[in-house]
């Protein structure tokens, strides 16, 4: 039995939405969703976990701090300068070099791992897509056997899609 | 008389693409002459400063005890300016505010090039530019490393991290909409963005991540923008020099930031409005609420110049309070009313609902704020200094040509950054135009514009 890709066009994320929840619910091979915009709605309908890109940021928030004290403290036993009697270790303006570069290396991680995480850099266009997923249409890109193809189709089709198409994978 | 354009009031999701991309389209030869003349003014800028490096510092009107003037002035300014770009982007995120989706990229945009243009400045005023690096820490035989006592240091580190954040920031907002200006170019431009849009698909995984970065870098953006002029102001407010050693420097410059940096953006949206063709993505919804935030920034600025007064008179120092009587009526005293009248007074008329949909006013309020905030950092900056705690050592300050046409320089390198992002770049986000799409179709069907 060969794999074939449907696609399924729609006009809104609200019937996206709908179609994703039927093809959950029935179970019918694996799908891709296409949007112009992010979507709250297709994001439950698909009901995947949380982004783990939060924990990206947070570790990059972290060591950024612990560069920010090892520069500070080291650099300060590096070249021992005694300020006006002052302590070696002045903390209060090592808060800010730590904050700085908890920031600074926050989002560079999570740049970094938003990149990673999403696949991109992408040399290769996804199965089904289209430039109008991009503009004003969302997507739908189900992958299933032959035999369930029109059930598949018959599903999008009561779910709203304005069109729906098969291509060969 | 020309007619009117005709408005859609209905957008759709491709109308607003088209919208967008109608900027991006080649352009004529006025833009192309207005580039090539910004980029010339940078020419002859370029041209002083090696001269001034050749040179030394002896080209410039700097002379004890007034050795920052001119070029700390516009380093501050510049760093103002970008501000409004990240309380747009960011904090306004944060907040959820509709208005912003029109605004915030060409805000975001604004912030890049005036951090760009602000870095300069530094470098500009070093007298032996080559040796910037001294500022970061880095191993070294004689190991010799930076004071971390020293604002200037945390001012580089500061200043650096928010030009690496904006630019993040900025960029993760540009992918998808790069991906779909990809989809209809043609030539070169296709091949550009192609490569610029990194296989962008708009995928839910993608969506996903992207959503939650987006969100954290906002999240992370916010405190920092609030520290960099916070840090800016220690510069200052760390020294004993009268005139600036204040506690309250850190909220009132952060204030003075977004004040002037919205402003700017007003400044900057309304011509290009008209010359873009863009009346149907910005409204008299917008504009309103960019002048409420200059008004009530205004307001916040004025209080601190009156708290500033009222502690200088109550602390009772009285050579603090002389650097004050000379601030506000010594020789540079002109100066400092300049600056309250546009900073304070003329910004009052915006309390008026009529003039905040009134395009022509607000452009010419707005550019009464970019020149009374330029003056203030001038009154604090330099003429902070002229009058010091020794009354021999008294000077005055004046710049030389040098100096003027740097400064006159960095005006051109902004705005030829700027213009070339325009043609070249999506200047309005569409992703987050079609995500509020609902509230731009209530704007522009309430839009009531005047003086386009």
């Amino acid at each position: 039995m060969s794999t074939i890709a449907i696609i399924g066009s729609f006009a809104d994320d609200a019937r996206c939405a709908n179609a994703i929840e039927e093809l959950r619910a029935a179970k019918v091979g694996e799908f891709n969703t296409f949007s112009p915009i992010p979507s709250h709605r297709i994001e439950h309908a698909i009901g995947r976990k949380k982004s783990p890109v939060r924990w990206i940021v947070l570790a990059g928030g972290i060591s950024g701090v612990l560069t920010g004290l090892a520069i500070t403290i080291g650099t300060t036993y590096e070249w021992r300068l005694n300020a006006g009697g002052k302590p070696l270790l002045s903390w209060p303006p090592f808060i800010v070099i730590c904050f700085e570069l908890m920031v600074l290396l926050g989002g560079i991680f999570g740049f970094l791992g938003v990149l990673g995480l999403s696949g991109i850099p992408a040399t290769e266009i996804a199965p089904g897509y289209n430039g109008r997923f991009g503009e004003d249409r969302f997507g739908i890109v189900v992958r299933c056997d032959e035999a369930e193809a029109a059930r598949v189709e018959s599903m999008m089709r009561e779910s709203g899609a304005e069109e729906v198409v098969r291509e060969g994978v | 008389m020309a007619a009117a354009p005709k408005i859609n009031r209905e957008p759709s999701f491709r109308d607003i693409d088209r919208s967008v991309l109608r900027v991006m389209e080649p352009a004529g030869r006025a833009y192309w002459a207005w580039v090539g003349f910004c980029f010339t003014l940078v020419g002859i800028a370029a041209a002083l400063w090696m001269r001034q490096i050749y040179s030394g510092l002896g080209v410039t009107g700097l002379r004890q005890p007034v050795m920052w003037a001119i070029y700390i002035t516009n380093f501050v300014f510049w760093v103002g300016i970008a501000h409004s770009g990240t309380l747009i982007s960011a904090i306004l995120f944060l907040f959820r505010t509709k208005w912003r989706t029109a605004v915030y990229r060409a805000a975001e945009t604004m912030t890049i090039f005036a951090v760009a243009t602000a870095g300069l400045f530094p470098l500009v005023h070093l007298g032996r530019v080559w040796f910037f690096y001294w500022l970061l820490p880095y191993p070294n035989e004689r190991s010799l490393q930076p004071d971390f006592r020293s604002p200037l240091v945390w001012d580089a580190f500061a200043v650096s991290t928010y030009l690496t954040i904006s630019a993040l920031f900025w960029t993760m907002g540009l992918i998808p909409d790069i991906a779909n200006a990809r989809e209809s170019a043609t030539g070169w431009r296709k091949t550009f963005y192609t490569v610029l849009a990194m296989g962008w698909q708009g995928t839910d995984r993608q969506w996903r991540h992207y959503s939650m970065a987006y969100l954290l870098m906002a999240g992370l953006a916010t405190p920092l923008v609030l520290s960099v002029h916070s840090v800016v102001s220690w510069d200052f407010a760390m020294a004993i020099n009268p005139g600036w050693h204040s506690t309250i420097f850190a909220p009132y410059f952060v204030a003075g930031a977004i004040f002037s940096g919205v402003a700017m953006v007003m400044t900057l949206l309304i011509p290009m409005r008209k010359l873009l063709g863009i009346e149907d993505l910005l409204t008299e919804w917008h504009f309103d609420n960019l002048a409420k935030v200059v008004l009530l920034t205004s307001l916040v600025v004025s209080y601190a110049y009156i708290t500033e007064a009222f502690m200088t008179w109550y602390a009772g120092d009285p050579i603090e309070q002389m650097t004050f009587h000379m601030r506000y009526f010594g020789p540079w005293g002109w100066m400092y009313w300049v600056m309250v009248l546009c900073n304070c007074v003329i910004p009052l008329l915006l309390f008026s609902p009529r003039i905040r949909v009134n395009l022509r006013a607000l452009w010419v309020i707005t550019i009464f704020v970019n020149i009374g905030m330029w003056f203030e950092r001038f009154v604090i900056i330099a003429g902070s200094l002229t009058a010091n705690f020794e009354p021999s050592q008294w000077a005055s300050y004046r710049p030389s040509i040098t100096e003027i046409m740097i400064t006159v320089g960095s005006f051109a390198w902004f705005l030829g950054l700027f213009s070339l992002f325009c043609r070249f770049l999506p200047i309005f986000s569409m992703t987050e135009l079609k995500e509020g799409i609902v509230w731009l179709r209530k704007a522009l069907k309430m839009d009531r514009v005047t003086a386009a």
